[in-house]
């Protein structure tokens, strides 16, 4: 075995790791913050932890079958999984040679899609209504990173995650990419499910939306793919728009990238316990006016700033 | 056998079949099975000029008929490009004959005499127009198409809506078809001659000397060629014309006819002009026309609840798709020739994507109406508990249609996108453009999971004795849904004959080759030979997503053992049946639907009044039968009058009888 290849191996292993075990840390130091604000104790920051762990062994209530609805949690995990591939952490992403930002895009919705589609499988009205919800926010959060994104692509000229960050690493800080990384970070509260845009979910109203007859190991499941798409979103956006400094050491790296994440994360949490939810068509208006505002940086981009 | 007797076989075939089931028409099983028969053995000589072309190169031209008064000839040529359009109609068009067997039984009063025959004429017009080099034969079978395809439309003659649609259609189609007789007669006066190298040098002639006169030829091109590919505004015939032809021809539409728009473009655009100035010009309007069509169209399927005019809707956007590809292509064409093959080979390799999932979707949605009667989503519900293999070729299709990886509809729309964004740096309007259609694909999947959740998912309709289609509907869906997955997997195959079909034409000769654009590893790698800017291995992806998912699967959710139960739906302990606890098809992403309220505004054509006249000269009933049987009748009755039924009374007349007959004898001889 070369050492090109091992190296790719490990790094996928270490990436898919750290999506999976590392998230939950995360969710718990978000809930301990928020708990803290509130002013109270809160859960201990393995919560999360604590949480899959009795959900996993929990009963599996059904309310349909076929294999599509079956293998949904865990291919919705996988899917999440399969994007930590896609995004750099510490080094260029272990599967730099299968797939650029367009690519990671879409796998990025597929676990938006298992959700949508197990929702509406399970026959509930109260999920039908949090896969609308959850479709209406794809629709509009999904442009705004899009946009972000090919802000990257037309500065550095190329699709590939890590050749616009190698570019990032060389030119230095620009407008465009400012304006694109804040409208990424907007675009992250919505695809992490926090307030103010738990609007799929949003328990108080309709109980879980998509959720609501999901119980057990599958519950666990859709539980730890959010979880891991937040932790994976926080990461890209920091290596794509914060590359800096760079240092080249893929331990140090991977730690400052980590510790970024960590910071992105934390002002998510702030963000969501200071704000009440919106609703769905004030969530759709404000995502439309981030979209045509992050235009801006399009223009930036065009005219090399 | 040489490209023409293949051809002439099939063709003879189709013809045949068209007399057979004619002849058959009364029967409908018979009449169907002898036209799948006659088709596919159509379809076979026609895979065989593909393998032919492919493998041996074209066949020279061959003339069969010369009018050399008009400078016209029946010229039989077939290059690459034409071959990939009759592998498209062998494989669809059988696929959709063999579906409409069974398929067709479902209407008990129309014959299938007035289908299956004109369903093989379709496909002979279409292999006629894509067969052939010369302009007049290529207009011939363009309206033995639109003749054939308007009696599909109007099949079901009772019913009011149909009758309009298929006025519309033909209409619009013969409107658009005259545009393009003005342009080719405009080139003719240049050339004096019909045949496509003639017109080829006329149109090269014109870019120079009267550069408005060719613009006005190109436009006029470009606009019958549009109409038929389904592009807004000229379109607009579109979504009330499919869904009116029973499913299987619906499906053939979609999956051949309306490709043929996409045909005429690359002939006219990248064969008919010479690389200039004006291809970049006219590739900037084919993109915005595109992007127009893909926005508008897919926005406004959103809001459709029958499945078959929300699919319609999805032609026109997906159509924008292949439009802005080749848009994009013929932009670059005279500066970047590395983009130029992007784009090209994105808006192409859409084309026979969409054939493939468009199809299964169109039969699929005739599968649920055959079985339930109904095409309004509202009205369906649960059905993949009695329809599992149709649920199932329908989530293909529609994951693929939506693009998600690694379904064929990604791949070409990965190539599109990269060409978009990267051709952002040179004219950044293509990147707005780029955005604007990765946002169109989100909203495809808005509609498609609607689709899924509204038909096939969710609580059980009403609807009772619901069960699976026969085998003969559900193997064409089987192969094509197939297709859909192979295709996106090794996307690099497809794209080799793609390739190859779009060097053979004239102005594209010097694309860069394949493996310089896209790498030569089993995925894809777009760029040149220095810089590889964009990658997508659906491989690496499909075997990494289906490794981790069943890992999550088998070690993580299984690993504890939890215990399964079914239950039914929680209600909130409130007992609500089905009924009840629906949430329908129109209530899903109505905030969004609002906010794009009125971008499709609806045209009425209304057929034009007959004067009334004229109608009255034709109405033979009003002034011919209806008189003559009154009168008849009134005859009739007046001598039955006579007959009262008492012998004394018929004596008495055979008396009178016979003195009359004796006065009148002696009157004679007297």
């Amino acid at each position: 075995m070369n050492t090109g290849l091992l190296w790719t191996v490990g790094l996928a292993v270490l990436s898919v790791a750290l999506a999976l075990l590392l998230a939950p840390l995360y969710e718990g130091l978000m809930r301990k913050l928020k708990a803290a604000i509130h002013s109270r104790i809160g859960p201990p920051i393995t919560q999360p932890y604590l949480d899959l762990f009795k959900l996993l062994g929990k009963e599996d209530l059904r309310t349909a079958g076929g294999l599509l609805y079956t293998a949904a949690p865990a291919l919705s995990l996988g899917s999440v999984l399969l994007l930590a591939l896609l995004v750099p952490m510490g080094a260029r992403p272990p599967f730099a040679f299968a797939g650029d930002i367009v690519v990671l895009l879409y796998v990025s919705a597929i676990s938006a899609v298992l959700l949508m589609l197990t929702a509406f499988g399970s026959g509930s009205p109260y999920a039908s209504v949090g896969s609308s919800r959850e479709m209406m926010m794809l629709l509009s959060v999904e442009p705004v990173m899009v946009v972000a994104l090919v802000v990257g692509a037309l500065k550095a000229g190329t699709l590939a995650t890590g050749d616009i960050i190698a570019w990032q690493l060389e030119h230095g800080p620009t407008i465009s990419m400012a304006i694109a990384g804040i409208a990424f970070f907007l675009a992250l509260q919505a695809q992490a499910g926090k307030l103010p845009f738990d609007i799929p979910e949003a328990d108080q109203e309709i109980m879980g939306g998509p959720l609501i007859e999901q119980s057990g190991p599958r519950l666990a499941l859709f539980r730890w793919a959010a979880w891991s798409k937040q932790f994976v979103l926080a990461v890209l956006l920091v290596e794509v728009f914060l590359p800096w400094p760079g240092t080249g050491v893929f331990a140090l790296d991977l730690v400052l990238t980590l510790v970024k994440a960590f910071v992105v994360l934390v002002v998510v949490a702030l963000v969501d316990v200071v704000n009440p939810r919106l609703r769905i068509d004030q969530a759709m208006q404000y995502y439309l006016r981030v979209a045509f505002s992050s235009i801006a940086a399009l223009a930036f981009a065009v005219i090399g700033m | 056998m040489s490209t023409v007797s293949l051809l002439g076989l099939s063709a003879a075939l189709l013809l045949a079949g068209a007399l057979v089931s004619l002849v058959l028409g009364g029967r409908r099983k018979a009449s169907g099975w002898a036209s799948v028969g006659f088709v596919g053995a159509a379809g076979v000589a026609l895979w065989a000029v593909v393998v032919r072309t492919f493998s041996a190169g074209p066949d020279p031209e061959v003339t069969l008929l010369s009018l050399p008064a008009i400078g016209a000839g029946f010229v039989v040529s077939v290059d690459c490009l034409s071959a990939i359009f009759l592998a498209i109609t062998g494989t669809i068009g059988f696929l959709t004959t063999l579906y409409s067997v069974e398929y067709m039984t479902r209407y008990r009063t129309d014959s299938v005499a007035k289908y299956y025959p004109l369903l093989q004429l379709l496909f002979a017009g279409i292999v006629g127009v894509v067969a052939t080099g010369d302009f007049v034969f290529f207009l011939v079978f363009w309206e033995l198409m639109t003749f054939a395809s308007f009696f599909l439309v109007t099949f079901e003659r009772e019913v009011r809506a149909n009758q309009r649609a298929g006025f519309k259609y033909f209409v619009v189609n013969q409107a658009a078809t005259f545009g393009m007789i003005a342009a080719a007669l405009i080139l003719w006066t240049r050339s004096g001659s019909f045949r496509f190298s003639a017109m080829r040098d006329a149109l090269g002639g014109l870019v120079t000397t009267q550069p408005a006169l060719a613009h006005l030829v190109l436009f006029l091109f470009f606009m019958g060629f549009a109409t038929k590919a389904g592009i807004l505004p000229m379109g607009d015939w579109l979504p009330d014309a499919y869904p009116a032809a029973p499913s299987g021809a619906t499906a053939a539409f979609g999956g051949t006819m309306t490709k043929l728009g996409v045909y005429g473009l690359l002939r006219v655009f990248l064969y008919f002009l010479p690389l200039s100035p004006v291809t970049r010009t006219w590739g900037l309007a084919i993109a915005l026309a595109g992007a127009v069509s893909l926005f508008v169209g897919t926005l406004t399927a959103l809001k459709q609840d029958d499945i078959k005019r929300l699919m319609s809707f999805h032609v026109i956007g997906q159509v924008g798709y292949m439009f802005l590809g080749i848009g994009l292509g013929l932009f670059f064409l005279p500066s970047n020739p590395t983009l130029a093959a992007l784009g090209l080979l994105a808006g192409t390799f859409h084309m026979i994507n969409h054939s493939l999932y468009k199809s299964c979707l169109f039969l699929g949605a005739g599968a649920v109406a055959f079985r339930t009667g109904t095409r309004s989503l509202s009205a369906l519900g649960g059905l993949r508990a009695f329809m599992p293999a149709t649920a199932m070729y329908a989530l293909t299709a529609a994951l693929a249609i939506a693009g998600v990886p690694p379904l064929n509809g990604f791949a070409s729309k990965w190539l599109m996108y990269a060409t978009a964004i990267l051709g952002g740096k040179a004219f950044p309007l293509f990147a707005v453009l780029g955005i604007v259609a990765m946002f169109i694909s989100l909203v495809t999947l808005a509609s498609f999971l609607k689709y899924l959740g509204s038909a096939f998912l969710g609580p059980p309709s009403p609807l009772r004795g619901v069960r699976e289609v026969p085998a003969s509907m559900l193997v064409p869906q089987a192969f094509l849904a197939l297709a859909c997955v192979v295709f996106g997997l090794v996307p690099a195959w497809p794209l080799a004959f793609v390739h190859r079909a779009l060097t053979g034409l004239a102005s594209a000769a010097s694309l860069p080759r394949l493996e310089s654009l896209l790498g030569d590893g089993p995925g894809l790698q777009a760029g040149s030979d220095l810089v590889r800017v964009a990658f997508w291995a659906p491989l690496p992806i499909a075997a990494a997503l289906a490794l981790l998912g069943l890992a999550a699967y088998f070690l993580i959710q299984r690993a504890a053992g939890a215990p399964v139960r079914n239950v039914p739906v929680w209600t909130c302990g409130e007992e609500a049946g089905p009924e009840l606890s629906r949430y329908p098809a129109t209530s899903l992403y109505l905030p969004f639907k609002r906010a794009f309220q009125g971008i499709y505004p609806s045209i009425h054509l209304r057929a034009p009044a007959f004067p009334s006249w004229l109608r009255r000269a034709f109405d033979l009933d009003a002034w011919l039968y209806l008189p003559v049987a009154r009168a008849v009748e009134g005859g009739a009755r007046a001598v039955s009058r006579t007959h009262v039924g008492i012998p004394q009374v018929y004596l008495l007349w055979i008396v009178v009888g016979a003195i009359a007959v004796v006065g009148i004898v002696l009157a004679f001889l007297g």
